[in-house]
């Protein structure tokens, strides 16, 4: 494919006809020292500069937004982190089509019995997620038609079994609490994170 | 004997090296890799003659994970995730090509927020794949600072892209249609500012890196791929601009938004292993100017996203458009059969035809330069398996 087109190059960019970018000449030894001098230079500016190194556990990133959500109105996304799922218990219709999409990803969403009453969810069933299995796309969000399936900020999802992965019905309504307020400022003298 | 003599024949026509006892005890047979970092998931068998390299063979297919064959079970949508498994660093543009040919099976028009909003995906992942490989290049050279500079830097793109997509390296971002999600609030200035100063970090990069005289030394006249072998061994991306043919598919069969924008093709006449270093790094000064110009003329508002039918499919046909990726022609061949999954879906990636140039440029080379070759070849081996 490229033989093809590029004997010659390519009409479309010899329109503004393209010169081969040259870096700096070979360094002769007159220039090498330079060369050094303006290396070392460079990296030891930063010995002043303050390093932008997120600490973590102490401290934590703002995300955009509650999480991924989807606008019914426009029906697209809203941007946002895609972490732990939420779910809303009235709006779920036990429909499964979280499940089903899920189905050819990553086969983490499987829909369990609960004990619930509701009027729109005649079958009691709603979706369990395994967040061992989970690859955190979000299409599950995009396929639920009743808005009943959120995501949320939460990525903080390590356990010691697997067993604590699998979140039931009742885990994934609690709203989960995430308190990250580290943003990070760039300006003239660099990035740096700023509570 | 006969028989065995035959199987031997038979082994080498298929491009296997049987190692004879009676071969010379000058030659030692090495293999580099497939669990070494120094090759990545790779593995590539070289016979030194002292310090000299004579022969190499390489031997993809070491995280070969049936990516094609996948897609043909799940339907349009539902093979995104999987399909940026490949190249993780590099998401949105292994997706990128896949809803091209997707939208021109299934006849889907792309609002033209959309169609901006993912060239600046694209974009930013570009820069993302780029510093990490530049980190991985700058280690294997001995310069440890050139691996922590890119990855701290990478990790700003990387919020920005968390900030638009929702997710930090995969992102399924791109969907056949357009994009998930329309931008976040202050996107536009995050991403402007973030560009200024990843320009002052450039020049930086040159000093304390590209113009290094130490790194200069090691690089220049080092794996010399010319023109013409370069052209007739199929290399494609930077590799391929390296050898001196300005050739960018952003360019040659402009892609959505591309064609109303200005930008130059970068590529250098050297041919060597710092060419193949320094054009990437041109590649990712010239995609702030790229990103600038999406930003700017980004309309205010719209539709980002087609409206999909739950099962998207299409009259049966085939389909292939190819994008420029961060390691050249990134292309999707797709047949369909009119249900809404593939019947065939052909991936053609940049890092397959690269390292079809490996043996060509290791053969001469001493075994000390092989991590220089080896690694300026923008080889991704996940990508080159599927």
């Amino acid at each position: 494919m490229t033989s093809s087109t590029s004997s010659s190059p390519p009409s479309s960019s010899s329109s503004h006809s393209p010169s081969p970018s040259f870096p700096p000449k070979s360094h002769t030894p007159a220039t090498t020292a330079a060369g050094f001098i303006k290396a070392i230079e460079s990296g030891s500016k930063h010995l002043l500069i303050k390093r932008f190194t997120l600490r973590y556990p102490e401290q934590k990133l703002k995300f955009v937004g509650d999480g991924y959500q989807f606008d019914p109105k426009r029906a697209v996304g809203i941007a946002g982190l895609r972490g732990r799922h939420i779910l809303y218990h009235d709006k779920c219709t036990g429909c499964q089509l979280c499940a089903i999409t899920c189905e050819g990803i990553a086969e983490a969403i499987g829909m369990v019995r609960v004990d619930e009453q509701w009027k729109h969810n005649k079958k009691a069933i709603m979706p369990q997620i395994d967040y061992g299995k989970c690859v955190f796309c979000g299409l599950c969000v995009d396929a639920c038609p009743f808005y009943a399936l959120f995501m949320t900020n939460d990525y903080e999802l390590a356990s010691f079994t697997k067993e604590h992965l699998i979140y039931t019905p009742a885990q994934l309504a609690i709203k989960p609490k995430y308190s990250g307020d580290v943003e990070i400022k760039i300006d003239d003298h660099g990035a740096s994170h700023h509570g | 004997m006969a028989d065995l003599e035959d199987r031997i024949s038979e082994s080498q026509k298929m491009g296997m090296q049987i190692v004879k006892e009676s071969d010379d005890d000058r030659l030692m047979t090495l293999s580099v890799g497939p669990q070494h970092p120094g090759s990545g998931h790779f593995r590539f068998i070289v016979k030194l003659d002292g310090d000299y390299i004579v022969h190499c063979d390489p031997d993809p297919g070491y995280v070969h994970r049936g990516e094609e064959k996948m897609t043909e079970y799940r339907n349009f949508i539902q093979n995104i995730p999987h399909l940026e498994r490949p190249v993780i660093h590099d998401s949105t543009n292994i997706t990128y090509s896949y809803s091209l040919a997707v939208e021109e099976l299934t006849g889907i028009e792309v609002p033209r927020r959309g169609q901006f909003i993912r060239a600046i995906a694209s974009e930013l992942n570009r820069q993302v794949y780029t510093l990490y490989w530049l980190a991985i290049y700058g280690i294997f050279l001995g310069h440890s600072t050139m691996f922590m500079w890119p990855t701290g830097d990478r990790e700003l793109f990387i919020d920005l892209l968390e900030a638009l997509t929702g997710a930090r390296v995969t992102h399924a971002f791109n969907i056949p249609g357009g994009v998930r999600n329309d931008v976040p609030d202050g996107f536009k200035d995050r991403c402007l500012r973030q560009i200024t100063y990843y320009e002052k970090r450039l020049k930086e990069y040159e000093d304390i890196f590209y113009n290094n005289p130490l790194v200069r030394q090691r690089t220049e006249g080092v794996g010399i791929l010319t023109k013409e072998d370069a052209i007739r061994l199929g290399v494609t991306g930077s590799v391929l601009r390296a050898s001196g043919v300005p050739y960018d598919i952003r360019k040659a069969e402009p892609y959505d938004v591309y064609n109303e924008i200005d930008f130059k093709v970068q590529y250098m006449k050297t041919a060597d292993s710092f060419a193949r270093a320094y054009v990437p790094f041109l590649d990712m000064r010239e995609s702030c100017h790229i990103l600038r110009q999406l930003l700017d003329k980004m309309p205010e508002a719209g539709e980002v996203r087609a409206k999909l039918q739950a099962n998207p499919r299409g009259p049966p046909g085939e389909a292939y458009r190819r994008v420029e990726s961060g390691r050249g022609a990134l292309g999707y061949y797709i047949i369909s059969d009119g249900t809404p999954k593939p019947y065939r879906v052909k991936i053609s990636v940049g890092s397959f035809r690269n390292m079809l140039a490996l043996p060509h440029l290791l053969v001469g080379a001493k075994m000390g330069d092989m991590p220089v070759i080896y690694w300026a070849l923008n080889y991704w081996p996940v990508e080159a398996d599927r």
